[in-house]
Formats: structure tokens, C-alpha cells, sequence
């Protein structure tokens, strides 16, 4: 989805410029990040679920040698419904899928992500109480960071293990681009069935510089 | 001021087979939320699924390595950490998981449970009456986990 034509896109730049900047918090946050980690972060991927589960927006950073037919290659945002209308070009091949130690899809990696934050969530609601909420957890290979806001809206970021606590830099992606580029924007739904109106040119020109600045 | 007495405290210890069922469940402090014994099971059960979902879910995908060589395989979580308590599972090679909850800040988790481990070897493996996959039973292992653990939530 555009927001205008290609022409404005310099004046687009400088006001994703202007609104990441200013929060003083912010800069001093990367700032203190960087400080604190002598080792360069990795940040291998980022989705995004609505309250209806499913995944609005996924971005993968890290490279990725699996076969993606052309989801993750063209960063739309993947989800079942966009695969239903969108034809052939989502489906993955199913063909090295089905062997033992093949790679999954992209597709089914947000799957696969959405049940494990799912089952955790409520895990931990179990045993922590109601207001209890999960924030991160670490495997040998990545961790994978959680952030819930109250409308349900799910973000998730799977970093290197290295990584500290990420759960502000999610809190700020969500209040300082979501919020200010699909939430704001006039000619996105309230809704976004497959991850319609979430993918525009502002909010991942913003993500991307954000990730990159706070790293 | 904060009374460091409660900041380090282990909540409680889950032991799950290998096919994911729940063989132990004790309580050793106050601090999370009291389960029925089916919702312990169902824990143990959805904790298991989970463990091998975050084994296939690492993003990027190295090279095979030599085939001469065995890589090792990916490990599931070890950590999870959320607003009250922290969880640290360890998986043993024949597959059983330790899960250790305790409080967050709790320091030298991994002694603990290699503490733990070892009293698990010593008294529950070395049983003779103890039946593999099966819950664990032993009054011995039971005695000295508690002590051990008390010693430790009381320092």
C-alpha cells in the first residue's frame, strides 16, 4: 500500500526523521544499549499478531538461505488469509517440507510462533496470576521477545541470545511507529486481515531505521 | 529497603519424562498460584509441546556441517522469564526436563540445579524400587531435596 506517489518519497523520509527523533528516552536508550553491549546484536526477525491470531506483519532481517517462494523476499506481511486470496505465490513447496530436518516455510514459522507465545502466555497466567505476563525466553540459538498490549495486539522479536531485555524497544515500536503509522493512517482498516494496511511504506521505512538505530 | 531474604527464593521444581508427562511436583515457597494436580499435568503436557516447537524455530539455518561430525542437536528454551518469576528448564540428554521456578533475580540458578540433578541421580536413579518414566516416589530424595532447597531459601 502507498501512501503517495513516489515523488514525496524524500518528504516522507524526513518525516519518519522527525518523529523518531524527537523522544529524548529513546535516543537515550540506544545510546545506553550501545554502550552496554560491546558485542553487535542481532535482530533475526519481527512479527506481529492481531487479537484475532493472526500474524499482520512479519520482517526477517537475518539471512535467510530457505526456500521462500516470495513472501519474506518481497517483506509483505504473511498470514493464511493473504495465502487464501493471494494465489500460488504464497503457498510454499510442500515437497522439502515434508522430509524430516527440512525448513519450514515462513508461513509456518509465525505459525509455529504464535502457538508457543500462545501457550506460554497462558502458562504463565496460570502460575503467575492474571497480571502476569511473559517477557522473553531463551533458547541455545535465539530468544524471542514478547510484547502484549492491552488490545492483544502481539509483537514479537526474535533476537541472538546476547540481547538484554528488549520488551521498551517492542513498548516503542508499537507506541512510536504502530500507533503513529498504521493506527493514524486515514486510508488503512481498523482491522487488517492479512496484514492489510500494516506493510505501508512509512512504518517500514520507520522499523527498519529503528531496529538499525537501536542496534 | 528491600529485604533480600524474598528477592531469592526457588518457587517450586517440575520434573517431566520424556514422553511429557508430569512424574514431580513440589512446592517449596510461597509465590505462584496454587494448580489443581490436572492442571499441573496439562502444564507439563503443553510445556513438553512447546520445548520442541522452540527447537525448529531458530531463524537462520548454518550450513550442514561434515557429515564425519554429529552436531549437536538445537536445545528448546532454557529460560523464561516473565514478571513474577523466572523458569529455568533443563533437559537431560535422555530427555527429562528439570523445571526450576524461581524468583528473577535469583542468582547461580544453574548450581541449583545441578544440585538438584545430582540428588535426582543419587536418589531417585539409584532406587532400585523406582520405576523409569514413572512418578517419583522416593522418601530419601524427597528428604533431602526439601533440606537442601530450605537451606537455600532461607539464606
Amino acid at each position: 500500500m502507498r501512501i503517495g506517489p513516489p515523488a514525496k518519497l524524500g518528504s516522507c523520509t524526513s518525516l519518519v526523521n522527525s518523529l523518531l527523533v524527537p523522544p529524548s528516552s529513546l535516543v537515550y536508550r540506544a545510546g545506553e544499549l550501545s554502550l552496554l553491549q560491546t558485542r553487535k546484536m542481532v535482530v533475526y526477525s519481527f512479527y506481529i499478531f492481531d487479537r484475532h491470531t493472526e500474524c499482520i506483519y512479519s520482517r526477517l532481517w537475518a539471512r535467510q538461505d530457505r526456500p521462500i517462494s516470495s513472501s519474506a523476499a518481497s517483506n509483505r506481511p504473511i498470514s493464511t488469509s493473504s495465502t487464501a486470496s493471494g494465489g500460488n505465490t504464497l503457498v510454499p513447496d510442500l515437497g522439502p517440507a515434508r522430509a524430516r530436518p527440512a525448513r519450514l516455510s515462513a508461513q509456518d514459522d509465525a505459525k509455529l510462533i504464535f502457538g508457543t507465545i500462545f501457550s506460554l502466555r497462558n502458562m504463565v497466567r496460570k502460575l503467575g496470576g492474571p497480571d502476569d505476563s511473559f517477557i522473553s525466553f531463551r533458547t541455545g540459538q535465539y530468544k524471542l521477545h514478547y510484547y502484549e498490549t492491552p488490545t492483544s495486539i502481539k509483537f514479537v522479536m526474535l533476537t541472538d541470545t546476547q540481547t538484554l531485555n528488549m520488551r521498551n524497544v517492542l513498548h516503542q515500536i508499537y507506541v512510536n511507529l504502530y500507533v503513529e503509522f498504521v493506527v493514524k493512517n486515514p486510508l488503512s482498516p481498523v482491522e487488517h486481515p492479512g496484514g492489510e494496511g500494516v506493510a505501508n511504506e512509512l512504518f517500514e521505512l520507520a522499523l527498519d531505521q529503528f531496529v538499525k538505530g537501536v542496534l | 529497603m528491600v529485604n533480600f531474604n524474598e528477592e531469592r527464593v526457588v518457587y517450586a521444581l517440575i520434573i517431566i519424562n520424556k514422553a511429557g508427562g508430569l512424574i514431580y511436583q513440589r512446592d517449596f515457597a510461597e509465590g505462584l498460584n496454587k494448580l489443581n494436580i490436572n492442571d499441573y499435568l496439562v502444564l507439563a503436557g503443553t510445556f513438553h509441546g512447546v520445548h520442541a516447537i522452540t527447537t525448529r524455530l531458530h531463524p537462520l539455518h548454518p550450513p550442514p556441517p561434515p557429515s564425519s561430525e554429529r552436531p549437536d542437536p538445537p536445545s528448546g528454551i532454557e529460560v523464561l522469564e516473565t514478571e513474577n518469576f523466572r523458569l529455568q528448564c533443563f533437559s537431560t540428554l535422555t530427555g527429562t526436563k528439570f523445571l526450576l521456578f524461581t524468583e528473577p533475580q535469583q542468582p547461580n540458578v544453574d548450581k541449583v540445579m545441578g544440585k538438584i540433578y545430582e540428588l535426582y541421580g543419587d536418589y531417585v536413579m539409584k532406587n532400585p524400587f523406582y520405576q523409569l518414566e514413572m512418578p517419583v516416589r522416593c522418601e530419601g530424595w524427597e528428604r533431602r531435596l526439601v533440606g537442601y532447597l530450605r537451606v537455600l531459601n532461607s539464606r
